[in-house]
């Protein structure tokens, strides 16, 4: 796929193969166009080049910045919106099992605006598990959240790949949280690497090198 | 044909469907963050209400499509000039209501502004509460029919286009139906006054409501008490009503403030 941006082309003849239940980090320095590739994969922006190939449904757990967390909702009405989003209505996921993934079922009565950052975030993931599609893009779910709720959201993504759903989430991680993942896919506008984390580890050196030190821990 | 004795019950009326519509619609846009837009619109019917007057046509349609102009304008112009968009809703705000101060000698328009700009509740006729029940009616169906999607547009807009959600289409019934409301609140607050109405009573209960409905509900309950109460000082005291509200706005805002500072919970 290629896009383009006020004439500068911000995806570069990126071409990726998700395996269907797996989990895929997509990593990349700011501006290497993470965010855009996951829009252009769900369909919120057209390429200029190039289409998505998917028999099943997309859905895209947006960055914390897209939602006004200020907003007069309690956490059950939140992912109730999830529900609200579903095309095929099949196989329900109740919105108290959502919670329940999440490990938020004891605060689904309380105002979102009242959470922690991680609260929040298990809680738009619950949202998005809501929509029950074949792949799941998640646009830095893990960003400024602490530790342990990162490694919680990680155990949910696992099961929920376990569970046969594709999910391809764009991160900063680059240390060895990426263990985590089935696939890596390194991005800085085209795709620099991609393979498990061992293959891509082992081009670190020449990442470096090409992107900068800052990137790599 | 009202007995005269009871001349005070169209503009009580009037005083209590514009306390309820107001604040309702203010929470829409306020959950939005489009008050600004509701302000300009404010605004932006004052040249249509003097073309109207001036041509001895209905007010309503003129003061809609002045108020839709504004903000189909400003629309545009924050497309153009993105992350400075309050400026340029500012700047159209004002050059609307300049050109409405200024068309009124230029047609030599039997144009009260002062009552334009700071309402005349007491002056209140049947066509002004029949112009209200249109609004609320508007309002009525818009909330029914799209409540939830007003949510989903509220808190994630791009998720609600990736939905496949009519934003569009719903964004331009809220204008609409803010034009009407806007409008109509013009009898009793006037339009420099009505973003007072549209904003304290949503003000203080925002951080205590748990859902769009609920603040909804709260705002209507305390706009209605605000206008009931600020008529009936009015009259007693024989004060102008418009600007008697709009000072009872910010005391309720100012006491909520004082309250919340006493009691961190609230």
């Amino acid at each position: 796929m290629c896009f383009s941006y006020e004439g500068r082309q911000t995806i570069q003849d990126v071409n990726l193969d998700l395996k269907a239940g797996t989990l895929t980090a997509l990593v990349g320095p700011n501006g290497a166009g993470k965010s855009t590739l996951l829009h252009l994969l769900q369909g919120r922006l057209s390429g200029t080049k190039g289409h998505v190939d998917c028999q099943c449904e997309i859905a895209l757990m947006p960055q914390r910045a897209a939602i006004d967390w200020s907003f007069p909702i309690t956490v059950k009405q939140m992912v109730k919106l999830g529900q609200s989003c579903r095309a095929n209505h099949a196989n329900i996921l109740s919105i108290d099992e959502a919670l329940e993934r999440v490990g938020m079922v004891e605060m689904a009565s309380r105002r979102l605006s009242r959470l922690s950052g991680g609260q929040q975030q298990r809680v738009l993931l619950a949202r998005a598990l809501m929509q029950q599609t074949g792949v799941l893009l998640l646009d830095e779910p893990c960003s400024a959240i602490d530790p342990p709720t990162r490694e919680h959201l990680l155990t949910v993504m696992r099961q929920q790949a376990k569970e046969g759903q594709t999910l391809l989430v764009s991160s900063h991680d680059w240390g060895r949280a990426l263990d985590s993942y089935d696939q890596v896919i390194v991005l800085d506008q085209r795709v620099l690497a991609s393979g498990t984390p061992q293959q891509v580890r082992e081009k670190l050196t020449d990442l470096t090198c090409t992107m900068g030190s800052t990137c790599c821990d | 044909m009202i007995d005269p004795n009871f001349w005070w019950l169209t503009p009580l009326l009037l005083a209590l469907l514009i306390g309820l519509i107001c604040p309702t619609t203010g929470a829409l846009l306020i959950t939005q963050r489009r008050i600004l837009l509701a302000n300009l619109m404010a605004h932006s019917v004052l040249p249509g209400l003097v073309l109207a007057l001036a041509f001895e046509l209905d007010p309503t349609i003129g003061g809609l499509i002045s108020g839709l102009i504004g903000a189909l304008l400003a629309e545009k112009l924050n497309q153009q000039f993105k992350g400075r968009e309050e400026a340029a809703m500012n700047t159209v705000l004002a050059g609307f209501t300049a050109l409405g101060v200024l068309l009124v000698p230029l047609l030599q328009a039997r144009v009260d502004l002062e009552t334009i700009l700071f309402g005349d509740l007491l002056a209140a006729n049947s066509a002004d509460l029949i112009r209200t029940c249109i609004a609320t009616a508007a309002l009525s169906v818009l909330l029914l029919s799209r409540y939830e999607d007003l949510v989903f547009i509220g808190i994630d807009p791009d998720g609600a286009i990736a939905a496949k959600r009519p934003v569009n289409q719903i964004r331009f019934l809220a204008i609409v139906i803010t034009a009407l409301v806007v409008i109509s609140a013009i009898t009793a607050v006037g339009i420099v006054l009505v973003i007072a109405l549209l904003c304290a009573p949503v003000l203080v209960h925002i951080e205590a409501s748990s859902s769009l409905r609920s603040l909804m509900l709260r705002s209507a309950a305390t706009g209605l008490l605000l206008c009931g109460s600020g008529m009936t000082i009015a009259m007693v005291a024989d004060l102008p009503p418009g600007p008697l509200i709009g000072v009872l706005c910010v005391v309720l805002l100012l006491a909520k403030s004082t309250a919340s500072q006493w009691n961190p919970s609230n």
